[in-house]
């Protein structure tokens, strides 16, 4: 794995943690059953600075960069969804 | 002499790849390794077992070693796997080189094991091999009181059945409501009084601090919120790609962690495929790869790895992604994302929600069905959704996965047709009941907008 490899990776795993963090603190503020989240106080700039940078781009932006970092997937074709159109086969192959 | 390939891996992927290979091509010698004494039973049904709701573990197993001999497959039992040299095109088990044409490696998960001071004592336990969990299963008939760690979908599920086996159950979380990973807490509520009905006391938004025994073995369990003494403690954290011998062996991984994949389930070096657990796939709303999914993805991936390796062409799809399971006596699914995860992910979604009913109202034994689905605002194709109450939540995720899949939206919901007979479905399907109130939502917050 190289040393880009091992960044990606560290960069998905805590960008998600505080987002995560974040998502479940706003929707479960109040909800029947809930109680407030562990706080470890940990990741401050992550909190104070990603996460609310993060949330400000628009998804095709966050998705653009996300491809620009090669963090999605590569070698895969996903099905067209066109909408109130059946789904069809995929053509022959030449 | 005919192509040789080896399967590393005698889990749902493992097997459905050396099954499905031979069954594709019988020209082919297929070989399995397995670390494992057994092959071919449930896993998933282990916490059943020992809630008491299957009667035993033998009842989980689903063939023999001796009928996939039968069927042609040369069987390698509790034989390790220690690596894997691509340049002469050999694998290495029990100090024995052994030579392949083509390798489909399945090699699985482990549970994450918590970083904290205590961690090895006896009396921690992971669920994952059957004859452990028969092992565990005697020894609980001797305890009180355990401690389940992480309320993950195992978690849940141990904590429940534990908790109906009749045992003092303390369930510890760091989140402020079970599953808060999948579930929105809009469902917090049912599940949690269903899981107290069984005896299960919540400790959540509590953190794991470390355990503590005498002579070596567990006896009580450090929180943020004090010390809970415990005979045992079950610990259901995430599951981490097995994928060491592999990145050993020079196929990439991804950022999850998990071998990276294309969607004929080849790695990045030739003649290797991957399946199941140890791998990551793209979802498909985001691209993202995603892993750690179910048996049933487990299985499909095996089956399509085994049909490359055999010659055939056959291609996966980016997941969807839909989920099931019964957390106390409540029934909760849904597919893709939830509020929570769209939110996280920064998704913008729309929501439309519903409650219906599972059978005609007056036919007994009907209960209700909540049902909420996000839709990409504009189009309104959907983009995720989360059903829960208590019979038909699985089909409708498992309808409602591929029908996002391929691109249908909250009208197409709307005016779906469905099954009217009193005693398998109400008249108003709780799906379409869901989508028409999203769409009236759409049209007055539109009309709102207009003036």
């Amino acid at each position: 794995m190289t040393a880009l490899d091992r960044m990606k990776r560290n960069l998905r795993d805590r960008s998600e943690h505080y987002l995560m963090l974040a998502a479940i603190r706003d929707l479960g503020a109040g909800k029947p059953g809930t109680v407030a989240p562990f706080d470890d106080r940990s990741g401050l700039l992550w909190r104070t600075m990603f996460v609310p940078l993060y949330r400000r781009l628009p998804w095709p932006l966050k998705r653009r960069a996300m491809e620009t970092l090669r963090m999605t997937a590569t070698g895969w074709q996903p099905p067209e969804r066109r909408a109130h159109e059946p789904w069809r086969p995929p053509p022959p192959e030449p | 002499m005919s192509e040789r390939l080896i399967v590393i891996g005698g889990g749902g992927a493992g097997t459905a790849a050396a099954t499905i290979a031979k069954r594709v091509n019988p020209d082919l010698t297929v070989t399995l390794f397995t670390e494992f004494p057994d092959i071919a039973y449930s896993p998933c049904g282990i916490p059943f077992v020992h809630g008491r709701e299957i009667p035993k573990f033998e009842d989980l197993f689903l063939s023999t070693v001796e009928r996939y001999i039968e069927d042609g497959l040369d069987m390698r039992m509790e034989t390790t796997v220690t690596d894997i040299d691509m340049d002469r095109g050999t694998i290495t088990a029990r100090n024995t080189h052994e030579g392949f044409d083509k390798l489909v490696v399945c090699t699985g998960f482990t549970w994450e094991k918590p970083d904290v001071e205590g961690a090895n004592l006896e009396g921690l336990h992971y669920v994952k091999d059957i004859r452990a969990a028969m092992l565990f299963d005697e020894q609980l008939d001797g305890m009180k009181r355990v401690a389940v760690i992480g309320a993950t979908p195992l978690g849940v599920e141990m904590a429940g059945n534990l908790g109906h086996r009749g045992l003092q159950v303390d369930f510890v979380d760091e989140g402020p409501w079970v599953l808060s990973e999948v579930l929105d807490p809009d469902v917090a509520a049912p599940v949690h009084d269903s899981l107290e009905k069984r005896g299960v006391t919540l400790r959540l938004g509590t953190r794991l601090e470390g355990f503590a025994g005498t002579d070596g073995r567990v006896r009580t369990v450090a929180t943020s919120a004090g010390e809970l003494p415990c005979d045992a403690v079950i610990v259901c954290l995430h599951k981490l790609p097995n994928s060491a011998l592999a990145e050993a062996a020079g196929v990439k991984t991804g950022t999850t962690g998990g071998i990276v994949v294309d969607d004929h389930m080849r790695t990045s070096l030739p003649d290797v495929w991957a399946a199941g657990d140890v791998v990551e796939v793209p979802h498909g709303l985001s691209m993202i790869p995603i892993r750690g999914l179910t048996g049933s993805h487990a299985y499909a991936q095996g089956r399509t790895a085994a049909f490359n390796a055999a010659g055939r062409d056959n291609a996966y799809d980016p997941v969807w992604v839909p989920w099931g399971m019964v957390a106390g006596d409540y029934t909760i699914g849904g597919f893709s994302l939830g509020e929570t995860l769209a939110t996280a992910m920064g998704v913008p979604y729309v929501v439309a929600k519903g409650v219906g009913v599972s059978r005609a109202r007056y036919y007994p034994g009907a209960t209700r069905t909540h049902v909420k689905l996000l839709a990409e605002p504009g189009t309104l194709r959907l983009i995720g959704g989360q059903i829960h109450g208590g019979e038909g939540v699985k089909e409708r995720a498992d309808f409602l996965a591929f029908a996002a899949k391929r691109g249908a939206t909250l009208e197409d919901i709307a005016w779906m047709e469905n099954i009217y007979s009193p005693p398998i479905g109400a008249l108003f399907e709780p799906m379409a009941i869901a989508a028409q109130a999203g769409l009236e939502d759409v049209r007055r917050s539109q009309a709102v907008g207009a003036a």
